[in-house]
């Protein structure tokens, strides 16, 4: 489980403070498909890069299963985000000078998997997100859905707690963002894997069984369907 | 995989990769060659005039050197001759008995050199056999010499030939003598071969007159031994009646003729390293820089720092080491071949040759094929390729993911 207690973030450009986030407690559950909305500027990078360890709290805390990781050094962070967390990002996730599958297995063998292991995986996982003819291409060969598909694959590899995807459909046409999303909450579904994104397109949010709205930092509504 | 990753990153930026590896290997090119020329030319010089003339190091009775008379000779006996011999690195040693003469055969005459050799020791020295171009090295009775080369020609003399031999003997008497040439030696130093005539040391003792003398002892030192080092050791096993100097001291115009040349060298080789140095580090500069987000990235997903850095100083290393190969493999056959062909200096302008020929040496550039000039210079570039990567070491141990990848 993962959740914020009075989580603040705040940026400071000048003498003008910007609340980026606001005080945010959150809690979010093993195998939810949460996606976090609002208007642009209204924190929802900020409070997913916060989750994910990538930026540390002005103050508050986050835990994950019981782990406060808004106070980890950054190392400790490095290495938990390996073994813990999934990212999928707007665009260019991926190594370009790998192909599909060896960016796919860089993961598993950062964290000491075998080589047979990372082969069977690293298949399997491709042909769950329908890349399993592609594999040998590098991220070039690929449109940006299909970069997008071998990335979420890629954020599976580590056997993660959940997954963070910042606006992983922002880049894509309405039939990649249709498959992508097909395949997430496929996932979600069929494997119980827990992922929390956000977006500003209303197909997008529409999928979402849980929809946490931000405005200035702030939660202003938070729905389950 | 930080291999084939750092591997495949040097293909990214084909033209990039291109330039930067053929700029490294330009300059080794240039450095290589440059050095082996030089080298090759000292080791001429050394080999021609010093290893098989003058001895790294010669001990003479004290003041002998200031003032080259007989009366500075020293009496030779075994407890120097083995106190010499017990220190570390000395290999060979002989003693010779020099004194001027003028020599004449028919209405000519010249003045030159006489040296008296020990020569069962001598040729361990200056290899004498394989000088010889006419008649034989040995001395089978006391009135047989040797001529150089030039002598012989000055005299146009043949083997068998009567010369005569008048000078100054020990202690102000008379030496003179009739000698017959028995063997001419190219000493392959145009200075010497001018003016130098060789007997056994026991025919110039009786020439001058006196027994067990000698003016120099000649030492011949093991390879890679210092002979500084070594003088100074013979200097604290042996008398102050005695003075030891290296070549150095002996032929110090030739020892700063090639510090000179030497220091040119290395200061072409400094600036050669400072363009490719400024060259390399543009380039890791511009790897490091845009690679600013995928570095994010990487970091986000979890590559620790040091897993990032070792990409970055690998794809260094690589770079530098394709250039350093192509650099050495382009240089060694023309190193090769010049080594078997050496360039004449002649080919360097009208004079010179004659100028090196004043100095006593062949004026020809034999290059040298030493592994330690290519070996050393990719050595030096490999530590600079080190040095380079500390850029990216710093920026991506203060990398910030976030900022990183807000484009
Ligand atoms: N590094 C920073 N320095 C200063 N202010 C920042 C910084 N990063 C974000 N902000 C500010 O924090 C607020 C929240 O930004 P954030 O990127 O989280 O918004 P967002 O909801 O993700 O927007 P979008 O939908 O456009 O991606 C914005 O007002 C932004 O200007
Ligand atoms: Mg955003």
């Amino acid at each position: 489980m993962i959740q914020t207690e009075k989580l603040n973030k705040i940026y400071k450009q000048g003498k003008l403070k910007v609340k980026a986030v606001n005080n945010v407690n959150l809690k979010i559950s093993d195998g939810e498909f949460t996606a976090i909305v609002g208007p642009s500027g209204s924190g929802k990078t900020t409070l997913l890069n916060c989750i994910g360890g990538l930026d540390k709290p002005t103050n508050g805390k986050v835990t994950i299963d019981g782990e406060v990781i808004s106070s980890y050094p950054s190392n400790k962070m490095i290495k938990f985000r390996l073994n813990n967390i999934g990212f999928v990002f707007q665009a260019y996730n991926l190594i370009p000078v790998l192909s599909a599958k060896e960016n796919i297995e860089m993961i598993m063998l950062m964290q000491g998997y075998d080589k047979q292991e990372r082969e069977q995986r690293s298949n399997d996982l491709l042909n769950e997100v329908g890349m399993g003819n592609m594999s040998k291409r590098r991220p070039a060969q690929l449109s940006g859905g299909q970069q997008q598909r071998v990335a979420v694959a890629r954020a599976l590899a580590s056997k993660p707690k959940f997954i963070l995807a910042d606006e992983p459909t922002a880049n894509l046409d309405s039939i990649s963002t249709a498959k992508l999303l097909d395949i997430m909450s496929r996932l979600n579904k069929q494997e119980n894997i827990t992922f929390i994104f956000s977006s500003h397109d209303q197909r997008v949010i529409d999928r979402a069984r849980r929809v946490i709205t931000l405005e200035d930092g702030k939660i202003i509504t938070d729905k389950k369907k | 995989m930080i291999f084939k990753i750092a591997w495949r990153n040097i293909g990214r930026n084909k033209k990039r990769t291109l330039i930067t590896t053929l700029s490294v290997s330009a300059a080794l090119f240039l450095i290589i060659l440059m050095r082996s020329m030089q080298f090759g030319f000292y080791d001429n010089i050394i080999h021609s005039i010093v290893q098989s003339y003058s001895g790294y190091i010669q001990v003479h009775s004290n003041g002998y050197w200031e003032k080259q008379s007989l009366n500075n000779a020293m009496e030779i006996d075994d407890d120097l001759i083995n106190k010499i011999n017990s220190v570390d690195g000395v290999k060979n040693l002989t003693n010779r008995l020099q004194t001027f003469a003028l020599v004449s055969k028919g209405e000519k005459s010249k003045g030159a050199i006489i040296n008296g050799v020990e020569i069962e020791k001598e040729q361990l020295i200056t290899d004498w056999n394989k000088k010889i171009i006419e008649g034989s090295q040995y001395f089978d009775s006391t009135d047989q010499i040797v001529l150089s080369k030039g002598i012989a020609e000055y005299f146009n003399t043949k083997i068998g030939d009567t010369l005569v031999l008048f000078g100054q003997g020990y202690q102000g008497m008379m030496a003179a003598g009739k000698y017959v040439a028995n063997g001419i030696i190219d000493l392959k130093n145009p200075g010497l071969n001018k003016m130098t005539i060789f007997m056994d040391i026991k025919s110039a003792q009786d020439y001058i007159s006196s027994d067990d003398i000698a003016t120099h002892l000649i030492i011949d030192k093991e390879k890679y031994y210092n002979e500084k080092k070594i003088a100074e050791n013979i200097s604290n096993v042996i008398s102050d009646d005695y003075e030891v100097m290296t070549w150095k001291e002996i032929l110090p115009e030739l020892d700063q003729m090639i510090t000179a040349d030497n220091v040119g060298g290395l200061i072409m080789a400094f600036i050669l390293y400072v363009i490719v140095c400024f060259g390399m580090f543009g380039t890791v500069l511009m790897m490091t820089e845009e690679r600013k987000y995928e570095f994010g990235v990487l970091l986000s997903i979890g590559m620790s720092k040091i897993k990032l850095y070792l990409i970055i100083l690998l794809e260094t290393i690589m770079l530098s080491s394709i250039g350093v190969i192509i650099g050495i493999i382009l240089t060694r056959p023309i190193s090769l071949y010049f080594n078997k062909n050496p360039i004449h200096m002649d080919s360097f302008g009208e004079g010179l040759s004659d100028a090196m020929g004043e100095f006593g040496f062949d004026p020809i550039i034999p290059f040298s094929i030493n592994w330690d000039i290519p070996i050393s210079h990719a050595i030096f570039i490999f530590c600079v390729s080190i040095l380079i990567s500390i850029y990216p070491a710093i920026r991506i141990f203060s990398l910030n993911p976030i900022k990183s990848m807000k484009q």
